[in-house]
């Protein structure tokens, strides 16, 4: 049966590369000096409520998205990068025109830095670049809070070490894509490339250096059925919790450019998750937290076809509810909505596990 | 154990049958549903997510898993049937994809016997299943096989159905999905035996009312069609959170009508024509249609038998190459040959009743054709054009499907049809003499045909309908005048029509291939009887076979069939050397004929190759051969 599943990976890393097809040579030409994207919002820090800056550095991109075995099935943000690596000047300068939006912002500051890959890859952002920025983070008495992105390959004692020298007692958090603790889903139907206990041996070592671990849950990969997915997550969060994450960040799939995913999505093939589901996950998730564990949830393109969506009447409220939850973490907001389309959403789960077949 | 029984029966691919499991039998077709059971519906859901709707035998999904002790074995209840696992729309990815679902479940199904009776599993086929993993697969031994339907009735769906059409006889099939009530009869002809209801409660959740032939939007308070059913009459009152229920019950109750209404169908050989109906649901579903006709022909040809109903209506174009139409059209082509001392060749409309003879036009033909040659009538041919069945030479006239056939006679043919008859008159008379005469006595449509052969045939030809009706006294007079110049002009001599001769022997060419007439029907034979009743033929004494107007076709005798054992078509050998009983089962069935079809005369032999029974197949000469149950030959005499 591994045999099985190992080739089954190997058709949908094909597919995976083929979805991708020329896009990556096709990738927007960039200002390497600027990022590609910052915004600023309302957010929790610890257990205040303040501002947080989120920016995505234009950097060559994910290095398992750029290798042969072709990235993720849903994701595109490579596209987000460049195409030579910008060199530690060009980043740093990237950094600054983000940190400019937070001129006039007051305490408690949270700072989450994307960069469409890992932030500690040192082929993506070279050690100097990534010490200079932590130390303009240093400097800023303000900023409570630094959220980071990295793959578990690259958490290593020497990396974190230095990490945390440079940033005193902040809070540190490191998001990592475990996605799934299924390692049968992580690489059937996300071809993630790592397995389970990388991740442990990740956040145990991030433990190590007091730095938390945001676990970015997926909801919904493809090949799955709608309650495949939303079993799936809610245990996945479970796991989660139980090897000691410091916060969850419950993805759910949006479709996105040039990825397995949308190839799926565009032949009927591929439905992203209704938002019944995104609240069932929230709430199962919710119902046994100790609340020392944050679960947030921001569903990108929420309400919309290539977003997690119901039937359009509803999903306004649901989206600003899941929000409100994420910054409150109060979960009564979660409870008593309702619509017409629910009763739809109860029969996909039941019909499409056993006909196997991606209703609208 | 589970067990999959074919029963009695066939129209094309459609069966019915018994699924056991446990303690329970459903009778096949059955419908599924997650959300309601009884003896018609049997009930579906994921093992451990959903919770069985009663005591009885489920249909139970397997989730998928990447270890076999991921999947929660000792939560499946005894009698279950179960459905193994795999990937949603990952066989779509790539030909390599399939086959891996196909192995995947190969795999799980060697971890779970013997613990699980592989009888008891049922495997998902992808549409575009490999032919030779997939026979690899059931031959471990799973009972059923389920296919998934989108519902865009498109390549998918209609692979599907192509790849059911390669599945061993015994199993019992499963169409799952998206499953709109007009494609019952469809998935009933092409050989599903189980139809999943789960789209009567999408529909429902989404407010839609569905129909035999589409769907209709509900909103209360407003215009809505009328329905008769008792959920509908609840619709007056009902209030919005009634709506959901009201309308699943009306879905499913649509569910259970099409499929009754497809069951009496088959029992009464109508069902192909109820699948031609349902043609006009949607182009959608005309387009898959015409895919199951042309690609799958000799699957459905397969099944659909050799006898019929009273009456077959043969009405679009659909029908053109219906199987029995088809077939028919073939057998004269290939296995009619007129006798030799045919000189004239009469070519003549076709008449609404059937037999044509029994028509007042084809009496006036035949009075006149009688007045016109007095004493020669054995020297005229006479040849019924006609759509779509092409033409009929009279000799044929009452076998199925000729006799019984009804189509709208309005005389307008569309180019196709006349294509149909021009190339099968075309075919016809190259058999016979280039100096014989032909005598077109059509107008019309008909008249179309014979013009479209014209510079095909060798013979001369003459048209003898002035008045364009070919029933009018003109018409008749010119064909009198014209017969009996071409008497006097060749110079004719001869006898009366050897009627009875010529029937037996045609029947005999049709029923059992070229040479049979020869073998059943020599010189010597002793023919009596009337051709609207019964003719027995004799040969040294014995009876060989008897021709029964009703059916148009013959039935051997013992001595028949050891007439006919020589030429090795329409056999079942028998592993016995001795029939016991009035039928042969194939379970006893040693190797039979594939040419075969439910309906056929055959004779049954043993392993000394002794004629020991003759009778009516019951199934095609495949199925007697690889089922291991039911009735093969319904057997007339046997040797004792």
């Amino acid at each position: 049966m591994e045999r099985n599943i190992a080739e089954i990976n190997e058709v949908v890393q094909n597919a995976t590369i083929h979805a991708r097809g020329n896009s990556l040579k096709h990738r927007k030409k960039r200002d390497p000096t600027r990022p590609a994207a910052r915004w600023i919002t309302e957010a929790r820090v610890g257990r205040e409520r303040g501002t947080a800056l989120a920016v995505v550095l234009s950097t060559i991109g994910c290095a398992h998205a750029r290798s042969d075995s072709g990235g993720c099935t849903m994701c595109s943000y490579l596209l987000d990068g460049v195409e030579e690596s910008p060199t530690p000047e060009q980043i740093l300068s990237q950094f600054r025109l983000a940190m400019a939006e937070l001129e006039s912002k007051s305490a408690p500051l949270s700072i989450k830095i994307y960069t469409s890959g890992s932030f500690l890859d040192p082929d993506e952002i070279p050690p100097i670049a990534r010490s200079e920025i932590l130390r303009i983070i240093a400097e800023d008495k303000r900023i409570r809070e630094v959220v980071l992105e990295s793959r578990p390959e690259y958490i290593n004692d020497q990396v974190l070490s230095g990490v945390r020298s440079i940033l005193g007692d902040r809070i540190i958090e490191i998001g990592m894509g475990l996605e799934s603790s299924s390692d049968t889903v992580r690489s059937v139907c996300i071809n993630k490339n790592f397995d389970l206990n990388a991740f442990k041996i990740a956040l145990k070592t991030a433990k190590n250096h007091n730095i938390g671990i945001r676990a970015y849950v997926l909801l919904k990969p493809p090949l799955l059925s709608e309650r495949d997915a939303l079993l799936d997550a809610t245990k996945t969060i479970q796991e989660a919790k139980a090897l000691g994450v410091t916060t969850v960040s419950l993805n759910p799939v949006n479709v996105q450019k040039d990825t397995l995913v949308e190839k799926l999505w565009s032949k009927g093939r591929y439905r992203p998750p209704w938002l019944w589901s995104v609240l069932e996950v929230l709430r199962n998730a919710g119902s046994g937290t100790d609340r020392w564990m944050k679960i947030v949830c921001d569903p990108v393109a929420g309400g919309k076809q290539r977003g997690a969506h119901n039937c359009g009447k509803c999903d306004t409220g649901i989206v600003e509810a899941i929000r409100q939850f994420s910054i409150s973490q109060d979960s009564t907001v979660l409870q008593n909505h309702t619509c017409e389309c629910i009763s739809q959403w109860k029969h996909v789960l039941k019909h499409e596990d056993f006909a196997l077949v991606v209703h609208r | 154990m589970a067990e999959f029984r074919v029963g009695r029966g066939h129209d094309g691919p459609a069966r019915v049958g018994e699924y056991i499991l446990g303690p329970t039998t459903y009778i096949t077709p059955l419908l599924a549903s997650s959300f309601t059971s009884s003896d018609t519906i049997i009930a579906y859901g994921a093992l451990d997510r959903d919770s069985p709707l009663s005591d009885k035998p489920m249909l139970v999904a397997l989730p998928f898993a990447g270890h076999i002790d991921d999947i929660p074995f000792s939560k499946i209840r005894e009698s279950d049937a179960v459905i193994l696992p795999s990937l949603i729309s990952f066989a779509s990815l790539s030909s390599d994809a399939s086959n891996l679902v196909l192995k995947y479940q190969h795999e799980v199904l060697s971890k779970t016997t013997p613990d699980l009776d592989a009888s008891r599993t049922v495997i998902r086929i992808p549409s575009d299943a490999d032919s030779v993993l997939l026979s690899k697969l059931t031959e471990v031994g799973p009972l059923g096989a389920m296919f998934s339907f989108n519902g865009h009735l498109g390549p998918q769906d209609f692979g599907a159905i192509k790849t059911r059409s390669r599945l061993p006889l015994h199993m019992m099939t499963l169409a799952a999905g998206r499953i709109e009530p007009g494609l019952i009869p469809l998935l009933y002809y092409t050989g599903f035996d189980v139809i999943d209801v789960g789209y009567a409660e999408e529909s429902a959740t989404a407010s839609e009312r569905l129909w035999k032939n589409g769907s209709e939007k509900i909103e209360l308070g407003k215009d809505r069609r009328y329905c008769s059913c008792p959920a509908c009459a609840k619709l007056d009152t009902a209030g919005t959170k009634d709506l959901q229920g009201i309308l699943l019950e009306h879905n499913l109750s649509i569910y259970r009508s099409v499929l009754s209404e497809s069951q009496e169908a088959m029992k009464t050989g109508r069902l192909r024509w109820l699948v031609e109906s349902s043609t006009h649901n949607s182009p959608a579903q005309a387009s898959l249609v015409r895919s199951v006709n042309n690609e799958l022909y000799s699957y459905i040809e397969e099944f659909s038998p050799t006898t019929g109903p009273k009456a077959l209506p043969v009405i679009g174009s659909e029908s053109y190459h219906a199987p029995v139409v088809q077939r028919f059209r073939d057998f004269v082509a290939n296995r009619y040959t007129p006798p030799a001392n045919k000189s004239i060749v009469v070519l003549l409309p076709c008449s609404a009743k059937k037999p044509y003879s029994d028509s007042k036009s084809h009496r006036r033909f035949a009075s006149t054709i009688q007045s016109a040659m007095f004493g020669l009538e054995s020297r005229v041919a006479e040849v019924i054009l006609t759509s779509p069945l092409g033409l009929v030479p009279r000799e044929l006239e009452r076998i199925y499907p000729a006799g019984q056939y009804d189509i709208p006679v309005t005389g307008d043919w569309d180019a196709e049809e006349i294509e149909i008859g021009a190339s099968a008159l075309a075919t016809h008379l190259r058999k016979f003499s280039s100096s014989a005469v032909v005598i077109a006595h059509v107008s019309g449509g008909y008249l179309d045909i014979v013009r479209a052969v014209e510079s095909r045939i060798e013979q001369s030809l003459i048209y003898t309908t002035p008045e364009g009706r070919a029933t009018s006294r003109p018409s008749l007079e010119a064909l009198k005048e014209t017969l009996e110049d071409i008497k006097s002009i060749l110079n004719l001599s001869g006898g009366p029509r050897t009627e009875l001769e010529e029937i037996v022997s045609a029947t005999a060419d049709y029923q059992f291939g070229t040479g049979a007439g020869n073998v059943l029907v020599p010189a010597n034979a002793k023919l009596k009887g009337k051709p609207y009743r019964m003719i027995l033929c004799s040969v040294d004494g014995e009876q060989v076979c008897s021709f029964v107007a009703e059916s148009g076709s013959l039935s051997l005798t013992l001595a028949g069939g050891r007439l006919l054992a020589p030429l090795k078509r329409y056999w079942v050998r028998l592993e016995a050397p001795k029939v016991k009983g009035g039928s042969v089962f194939a379970v006893g069935v040693q190797e039979a004929d594939f040419a075969i079809r439910p309906g056929d005369e055959v004779f049954v032999i043993n392993r000394a190759d002794d004629v020991i029974a003759v009778g009516r197949s019951d199934m095609s000469g495949r199925e007697m051969c690889e089922l291991t149950r039911g009735r093969a030959v319904s057997v007339r005499h046997k040797k004792e």
